[in-house]
């Protein structure tokens, strides 16, 4: 990292200490298996389980528990000890990673070495509850999350090869992270300065796009063989990024998917699992077209729209989303009903331990009652997610003088 | 068709200026009449409050659960069960006549059930909390199922002390487990253990037994491990039978955080008794209509309610079932258990206490024993746990009842006419009469308005300082010194006075321009009208309790402009912030007591949430 300005070189490393001393109060334990804060993909107790299993020469693929990348698998199998020490310091070196890939991000959206904003902004990522939790949970959302940041922070100073590497590692173990691709390499093509006032047609021609993905395939191949070769077989391929297709496991968790499936007869289950997961695909192409002017704003729509839809999602997806709202000041001024967003949120954050304790723990209330909240909470994140789409095409109409209206036809 | 539509777009041409007009104009209606609006909400909300134990709203009690089938066996104890249980009464008195120690007792107990072949044990347990330290002795016995593997469990259980208190001796609650223990055992048609405990104590040991059953640490407590244990518990009846004999018997089912058990259960147990010939009540209201002695009990209709409303039948009705919810809130609103099986409901086991309301006759051994037996049967016939969402609810009277949509809106409308205020204060701290000369050109006869910036995070910084500043009194108030004395606590209730002063001094707003506190008081009545709402359906008394301290007052908080005004105003939301510091004395010590011993969130959740809500008011009168 370069030269870091004073006050963020105090609150990183602050905030990261406190955190590393509260895993040590016992805090994981308590949280590890919330249902908000990891999912069957992203969760360290299967994971360690999955480990288990490879360390003693069975398949951890063959059962149906264990859903994580081979990368993973290899990664903690030859280079990382698994104690749980060596853990808590991995969670928190990927947050602290994260914060200054988002600064790194403010930095050269706007131009400039270092400004008095660094500190709020990395805090706006540290402090966050919906990405402090997952990551006290050791969910390995953390790192999905630092990937993503740390593979737009590299677009945005232009490093193609750098950030096409982390995307495919990202991609690899949360494969719905795909839907940041398009933006990444418009982002690459183009720069990350704001043009939300100034909208103009995108800079270049898109020939440009074709070696940019190629790059991204060969990594993606080359990640692939490697995977195959930890794994030992092809399972993993259907276990893995399958399981983010199929379903199978039905764990409740904030999204909107496992209430859906769990009521749906059998026979219509492959047709809307293939709705839904089209449904993801079909936001890129409009998104990318309309804020071709601002590809990393589309970007962050993008993840918004992760937040709010994938799969097996936690706190922590929208939590990215909400934490990089932070990026974009130029927009606060246009948003349309901020309090009602954050009222919104704030009722989804009290109501979804309330009644997922009250459907599993006390036993009072029933899976309505939890995916009654899981719709709250796609609520808030989907007006967080028209908010800031609003205030993004708002904002190129200017000033209203006295009187004026903006209307959307 | 298009003639209509042409009426509707009033104004010609333009679709989307039509829209703008008429979105302004409803919006003009309503931000114009938000406070008759608001008005109107703390109207309907209050009233729906008193009408809760109207005669004629909700209904009588139903069974859901078809396996239940309650009363539908013969019963089978009979008077040579209640000569054996009036053996055993005779060694109990003579264990309280020698003044005997708990130890001593809980081997009595253990013994007697060893001698009817039932394995059983004893466990002793040790609290240590800030308020004081109690321990003591629990017997309990497991009777494995004839005819299943065990996976499940029914309890019945009695404490040493009854529900009364006065240190009233519930001998003959005990006496009732024994001679049941003895009779039940004699027969094959249960399908789950039954598991007989004696807690010592009153709420304690049934604490500790049910921590070390299933294996849920406290640090506060030491107990021993039990040595014989069972299935998963589904069930627990917990009987308390202080008197010589009994008139009726009445139902406390509230448990500790304000969960209620099943509906199901209380109302097959309501059934079974009334079916056996002894009348139900709720908790002990005896209803005078009833009963002649019990006349007294009329008292609640106040003095000055002329005769002819005091004699009618329908006010009357009113007057008992606003009785019963009172007591109901009571409970539910502390988050206190109103009897021992209220400690069941924190592992999702469904109970209620049975109390038999001492009198001189008639009912005595014979009665109880046969309704027990008779609805054990009941929960025996169980094939899955008692679901459905017939947990929330109020019990009006012992077979009357209000569902949650009767009672649970006027909790909501409260919260939303705070929400309301809240957001239109909001909305008004953005704006300024512009007061620069206007030229000529746009001299229009409106008033002229501009925008301004609103400070968010220089007070969202002052309402997490209170908030913390809540978290450290409840610090403070769990230290055993602390809450012991008096003096401190008065010393503690000082200090948190001056903190408006100190939060007004420390934190001035920059200028007179700016809307700080406006920006407060939207943002307390936000968060106020948050937690009304999600609490309602975890504890509607609480919320209720809520609504009406923070409703009215919250909202009328405003910025006063004179000096000693302000600071006395501002006091008397101090008052109603941290007050329960110093009174009543006993009523903070219980919730501590709950705290510590059996985790009854009340205590935490007033001091952190309540109190630093009221402390913003505060300080948005003073600033």
């Amino acid at each position: 990292m370069s030269k870091l300005s004073s006050s963020l070189g105090f609150v990183v490393p602050a905030i990261s200490t406190c955190k590393f001393l509260a895993y040590l109060t016992g805090i994981p334990d308590i949280l590890i298996h919330d249902q908000q804060l990891i999912s069957p993909l992203t969760s360290y107790f299967r994971l360690q389980e999955g480990l288990y299993l490879f360390q003693n020469g069975i398949d951890p693929y063959d059962g149906g528990s264990f859903h994580h990348s081979p990368l993973l698998l290899a990664l903690f199998d030859t280079m990382i000890p698994t104690s749980r020490l060596v853990a808590y310091a991995l969670w928190c070196l990927c947050d602290a990673f994260a914060a200054l890939a988002l600064v790194k991000i403010w930095r050269s959206r706007q131009r400039v070495a270092q400004s008095s904003r660094d500190a709020l902004i990395a805090s706006a990522y540290l402090l966050n509850p919906y990405l402090l939790l997952p990551s006290l949970a050791l969910s390995t959302s953390t790192v999905d999350n630092a990937l993503t940041l740390l593979s737009l922070s590299y677009a945005c100073q232009g490093n193609a090869s750098a950030s096409l590497l982390l995307l495919a590692l990202l991609v690899h173990m949360s494969p719905s992270s795909i839907l940041i691709l398009a933006p990444i390499i418009l982002l690459l093509l183009s720069d990350p300065l704001s043009h939300l006032a100034s909208p103009k047609l995108f800079p270049t021609g898109l020939d440009r796009a074709v070696p940019l993905l190629f790059t991204f395939i060969i990594y993606m191949g080359v990640l692939t063989v490697a995977s195959c070769i930890a794994a030992g077989n092809l399972l993993w391929i259907s276990r893995s990024w399958g399981s983010n297709l199929m379903l199978p496991d039905l764990t409740p968790n904030p999204g909107m998917w496992w209430y859906f499936f769990t009521e749906m007869f059998d026979h219509f289950r492959p047709f809307f699992l293939m709705v839904f997961s089209v449904h993801l695909l079909i936001y890129i192409a409009p998104i990318c077209i309309k804020f071709q002017y601002d590809p990393l704003y589309a970007g962050f729509l993008l993840l918004g729209v992760l937040g709010t839809f994938k799969a097996y999602p936690t706190l922590a997806d929208p939590g990215l989303f909400l934490s990089m709202i932070a990026l974009f000041p130029e927009v606060y001024p246009y948003f349309r009903h901020p309090i009602v967003t954050a009222l919104l949120h704030i009722h989804s954050a009290l109501l979804l331990p309330l009644f997922n304790r009250l459907w599993l723990t006390q036993g009072t209330g029933n899976a309505n009652f939890f995916y009654a909240s899981t719709l709250v909470f796609a609520c808030s994140n989907g007006a967080a997610l028209i908010d800031c789409i609003w205030a993004g095409l708002r904002i190129a109409v200017g000033e209203a003088k006295e009187g004026d209206h903006v209307v959307q036809e | 068709m298009e003639r209509l539509l042409r009426r509707f777009r009033r104004g010609g041409g333009d679709p989307n200026a039509t829209r703008i007009r008429r979105r302004q104009t409803l919006v003009r209606h309503l931000s114009n009449r938000i406070s008759l609006i608001n008005l109107a909400l703390f109207v309907a909300a209050y009233v729906w409050m008193l009408v809760i134990p109207f005669p004629n709203l909700g209904r009588f009690t139903y069974i859901d659960e078809n396996a239940l089938q309650p009363g539908q066996v013969t019963a089978y104890f009979d008077w040579g069960n209640v000569h054996t249980a009036d053996l055993y009464l005779a060694d109990l008195e003579s264990l309280r006549d020698l003044n005997s120690t708990s130890a001593e007792r809980a081997s009595y107990i253990t013994t007697q059930f060893k001698r009817l072949g039932i394995l059983a044990a004893s466990q002793a347990y040790e609290f240590d909390a800030s308020v004081g330290s109690l321990k003591g002795v629990n017997a309990y016995a497991a009777f494995p199922s004839p005819r299943s593997p065990g996976t499940e469990a029914i309890v019945i259980s009695a404490s040493w002390l009854s529900r009364s208190g006065n240190d009233t001796l519930n001998l003959r609650g005990i006496a009732t487990i024994l001679a049941l223990a003895d009779f039940l055992k004699k027969y094959s048609f249960w399908a789950k253990d039954l598991v007989f405990v004696v807690g010592d104590g009153y709420l304690d040991g049934m604490q500790a037994w049910l921590n070390a059953y299933h294996s849920t640490p406290q640090s506060n407590l030491r107990a021993e491990e039990l040595t014989l244990t069972s299935g998963v518990i589904w069930t627990a009846l917990h009987i308390d039978y202080p008197g010589h004999s009994f008139s009726h018997l009445g139902i406390f089912h509230e448990g500790v955080n304000g969960r209620l058990s099943n509906q199901d259960l209380v109302n097959s147990f309501e059934r079974i008794a009334r079916s056996s010939g002894v009348p139900t009540v709720l908790y002990d209201h005896i209803d005078w209509r009833d009963n002649a002695a019990s006349r007294a009990e009329l008292e609640i209709i106040p003095l000055w309610v002329p005769s002819f409303l005091r004699d009618n039948h329908d006010v009357q009705t009113y007057a008992f079932q606003a009785k019963n919810v009172l007591r109901h809130v009571g409970y539910q609103a502390r988050g206190k258990p109103s009897g021992v099986h209220g400690l069941f409901h924190q592992f999702r086991i469904d109970s209620f206490t049975i109390f038999a309301v001492p009198a001189t006759g008639p009912h005595g051994f014979h009665a109880i024993g046969r309704i027990v037996e008779s609805t054990l049967r009941t929960a025996n016939n169980l094939l899955e746990r008692l679901h459905a969402s017939f947990f929330f609810y109020i019990l009006t009277g012992p077979y009357r009842f209000l569902k949650i949509g009767l009672f649970l809106p006027s909790a909501i409308l409260i919260s939303v006419a705070v929400m309301f205020s809240g957001l239109k204060i909001w909305t008004d701290a953005g704006w300024v009469p512009d007061d620069s000369p206007t030229d000529s050109k746009t001299n229009s006869p409106q008033e002229q308005w501009t925008t301004r910036k609103r400070p968010v995070l220089s007070v969202l910084r002052v309402m997490v300082l209170t908030h913390i500043i809540g978290a450290l009194v409840f610090w403070l108030i769990t230290r055993s010194v602390v809450i012991n004395s008096q003096l401190l606590l008065a010393l503690i209730f000082l200090g948190v006075s001056t903190l408006p002063i100190v939060f007004v001094t420390l934190f001035p707003s920059p200028s007179a321009a700016v809307p700080t506190s406006s920006v407060l008081k939207a943002f307390s009545l936000c968060l106020a009208s948050t937690v009304i709402s999600t609490t309602a359906v975890l504890n509607f008394s609480l919320a209720a309790l809520l609504a009406i301290l923070l409703g009215v007052p919250m909202t009328s908080a405003r910025r006063i402009d004179s000096v000693p005004i302000k600071v006395a105003v501002s006091l008397v939301y101090t008052s109603l912030a941290f007050g329960w510091l110093i009174w009543p004395q006993g009523e903070l010590r219980s919730a501590i007591w709950n705290w510590d011993i059996l985790g009854v969130w009340t205590a935490p959740f007033i001091s952190i949430v309540y109190a630093p809500l009221m402390l913003q008011s505060s300080i948005v009168c003073l600033s």
